[in-house]
């Protein structure tokens, strides 16, 4: 382990919060996804890196596999979704998007506040990464319950799932099974998630939700 | 299942049997729920142990559920959580460790049943619908058993650790009671809702009386927590006995002229003057009249509070002495109750064909009410037996208590009347004139019909509600307000209803969430839990 190794891992586990947070702010659904991607991206270098210094062969197997899958082609499936399913490009949210961001920087602070005082005993380099996964995963969270647009949900599904890969290679010894069957599942989400959305627009012609929650409110 | 028979049950079984044996005369022999019910409290009031005696306490409140349903379906709905509300205070407190906690749930859970004030709305509206026999049983037994639940707990098995509030919040419970009960008993208009409102002042007149005795046997004043139980324990016995009496009578009539309203009888002593003597005998008890059955009980009673008063602080002092004329006040509305439904429903006359027509009762209904009747009499004229028959439980309740004679010998006091009465009559026919003199008839002490009306029409009588005109404009409007609405359903059951739709809409809210509310409400959910867990480690 060089001198490197924990600033370089903060660096990158840094980066993949600041594209999270910056997907809380975009109103376009072009901009989300090539957030997205980009946080994928970083994602792959942190999992080399931690690869390359904790040397685990496994490591380097889950960066290439979050390469292909989320880095190039889940991107490219949404891309596609947006421009031939006639999607509204804009993102309607449902609430102003100031007010998310301050409950995004809410949500790092307890994320911190919780992990940091509870893993006392742990490594350093365990501890803050654990802390940048979760805040990872609530500000997926946080998309998924502010945006009415299904696909902008989607996306902060696929970001809450990142969170998780950010922590699990943070690890030394996790094994290689479970990101590879977190990988599996996050293609199936999306699979489900595709069939979904055709189904939304088949029905109401846009793949707006609001839709389905007037029929919710009328049906029952 | 251990049974046990103690003098404290001995007496309220002695309470029961003659309801029951009424009852079963009054026409429910062949029911199976009368019997289950009848059953149920001869159980609870039989039980050795917690467990027996929860099992007689439900098993009664779910017959008699099953025998409400028989007139009507929101009495017995409004019974049924009443029942419920009873029987879950009773289940935690009768295996709690002796202390405030079990006193207060006893408190709740018997006071719901037995009627006490702020729990007494459910009453007037539930002993009224089922048959007369079973509305009798409830009245006179159910009610008794209730209160036997709380003098068992609260004198003998919690009696270790007792302490003077719990008799203070017996007190103001049976004080309201009274006070709610005689005027709504006063006011109302269907005989069995009067007959029912009556039970709820008379529960109040035993738990004033129960919490002076638990008061007094807190602070160590033993005679007084003695002189205090035998007027309770003695009201528990002559209510026993009237109170079924009127009910089966109330139901004779219901069964006779097809109503129970007053406004639309009068006159039935003539068409059934048997049953309208029954009544009568069944009228002065509730009326607490010098002579009858609850004459010595109320007057052990007001001697009682009136030792009270010296015993606390001028706290006690002034809310005692508010205590007696309330008392008092409470002893005049049953008078004025007794009074109206004798006026105005079996004298004057007959307001409608149906109670022109009126027969005479059947004869097992007339047995029953007899026996009840002629069970009244040396309650009536000899308290001072019962009394005696009341000591070992006073006994066992208070160890160690001098029990105070009875200065009040109705027998010889009737007597003496009598004697009086013979010799004044006597005197009459000696002195009085022998001459023959022309006079009009007397026609019942009714006015010259008015012009328009020739022959008079019965309906120009004094109505029930009329009647009750004077007492509801002195005295319903400033207890009751200017609606006549019970402050027990005003106070209880409508803010109950209204939590119970918010809560319905609140759930029909959350079962309406769209996908996206659902998801904000876990992720709060989560967020609170991760921030208490970081308050906690924090810590």
């Amino acid at each position: 382990m060089s001198a490197l190794t924990y600033p370089l891992a903060h660096l990158l586990g840094g980066l993949v919060l600041i594209c999270a947070f910056a997907l809380l702010s975009q109103r376009r659904l072009a901009a989300m996804i090539t957030l997205y991607q980009f946080e994928a991206v970083t994602l792959t270098a942190a999992a080399f890196w931690q690869g390359f210094a904790q040397h685990e062969l496994a490591l380097f197997l889950t960066g290439f596999i979050t390469l292909i899958i989320k880095a190039i082609i889940l991107p490219i499936g949404l891309r596609y979704i947006v421009k031939n399913f006639n999607i509204t490009r804009a993102v309607e949210t449902a609430m102003p998007v100031g007010l998310s961001m301050i409950l995004g920087v809410g949500l790092i602070g307890i994320a911190v506040y919780v992990v940091l005082p509870i893993t006392m005993s742990a490594v350093t380099l365990t501890r803050e990464d654990l802390a940048i996964s979760l805040s990872v995963v609530l500000l997926g969270l946080l998309v998924m319950t502010t945006r009415r647009n299904a696909l902008s949900q989607v996306i902060g599904f696929l970001s809450t799932e990142n969170g998780l890969v950010l922590a699990a290679i943070g690890m030394p010894g996790m094994p290689f099974v479970a990101e590879l069957s977190v990988a599996l599942l996050v293609l199936m989400a999306f699979l489900v998630m595709g069939v979904f959305l055709f189904r939304i627009r088949e029905h109401f012609e846009n793949l707006d939700i609001a839709g389905i929650e007037s029929i919710e409110k009328q049906g029952r | 299942m251990h049974l046990a028979c103690d003098p404290l049950s001995a007496l309220f079984l002695a309470i029961l049997l003659p309801q029951i044996v009424a009852g079963a005369l009054g026409a429910e022999r062949r029911s199976v729920f009368f019997w289950a019910f009848a059953g149920g409290m001869v159980l609870a009031v039989l039980a050795a142990e917690a467990f027996t005696l929860l099992l007689g306490f439900e098993l009664m409140s779910a017959a008699s559920w099953v025998l409400v349903l028989r007139g009507d379906r929101r009495p017995a709905t409004l019974y049924a959580g009443v029942a419920m509300f009873s029987g879950a205070c009773l289940l935690p407190a009768l295996f709690l460790p002796p202390g405030g906690i079990a006193f207060s749930l006893i408190l709740l859970g018997a006071g719901a049943k037995a009627g006490l004030a702020p729990l007494h709305a459910w009453l007037p509206k539930a002993h009224p619908a089922p048959p007369a026999a079973v509305s009798a049983l409830m009245s006179g037994g159910m009610v008794k058993v209730a209160l036997y639940v709380l003098i068992r707990y609260g004198f003998v098995v919690l009696g270790g650790a007792v302490q003077p509030w719990w008799g203070t919040a017996l007190i103001f419970a049976g004080a309201a009671s009274v006070l709610i009960g005689a005027l709504r008993a006063v006011l109302e208009v269907e005989l069995k809702t009067i007959l029912a409102c009556s039970t709820v002042e008379h529960v109040g007149l035993i738990a004033v009386g129960l919490g002076v005795a638990l008061r007094a046997k807190a602070l160590g004043e033993t005679d007084l927590a003695a002189l205090a139980l035998q007027g309770a324990l003695l009201c528990a016995v002559a209510h026993g006995l009237f109170k079924p009496l009127l009910f089966l009578g109330a139901g004779a009539v219901k069964h006779a002229t097809g109503s129970s309203s007053l406004d639309w009888l009068g006159g039935l002593m003539r068409g059934m003057p048997r049953l309208g003597g029954l009544m009568l005998v069944g009228c002065f008890g509730m009326s607490a009249l010098p002579l009858g059955p609850g004459f010595a009980p109320e007057f052990l009673l007001l001697h009682a509070v009136i030792a009270a008063a010296g015993t606390g602080g001028i706290l006690a002092r002034i809310g005692f002495t508010a205590l007696l004329a309330v008392l008092g006040l409470g002893a005049a509305l049953a008078l004025g109750t007794a009074v109206r439904v004798i006026g105005v429903g079996f004298l004057g006359r007959p307001r409608t064909l149906r109670a022109a027509a009126a027969e005479d009762a059947d004869k097992p209904v007339l047995w029953g009410m007899g026996l009840l009747a002629g069970l009244s009499v040396p309650v009536a004229l000899f308290p001072g037996i019962v009394l005696l028959l009341l000591n070992p439980v006073i006994a066992q309740l208070v160890p160690g208590a001098n029990q105070p004679p009875l200065h009040y010998a109705p027998f010889m006091l009737a007597l003496l009347l009598l004697i009086a009465a013979a010799g004044t009559y006597a005197l009459l026919q000696r002195l009085a004139s022998h001459g023959e003199r022309e006079v009009h008839a007397f026609n019942g002490g009714f006015g010259k019909p008015p012009a328009w009306l020739p022959f008079g029409d019965p309906l120009t009588q004094a109505s029930g509600t009329g009647f009750a005109e004077p007492i509801q404009r002195a005295l319903g409007a400033t207890i009751l307000g200017a609606k006549f609405i019970d402050p027990g359903e005003s106070y209880v059951l409508d803010p109950l209803r209204r939590l119970n739709v918010y809560f319905t809409r609140a759930a029909e809210r959350v079962r309406r969430a769209t996908i996206r509310q659902r998801l904000a409400f876990l992720f709060a959910a989560l967020v609170l839990f991760l921030a208490a867990l970081g308050f906690v480690q924090g810590a």
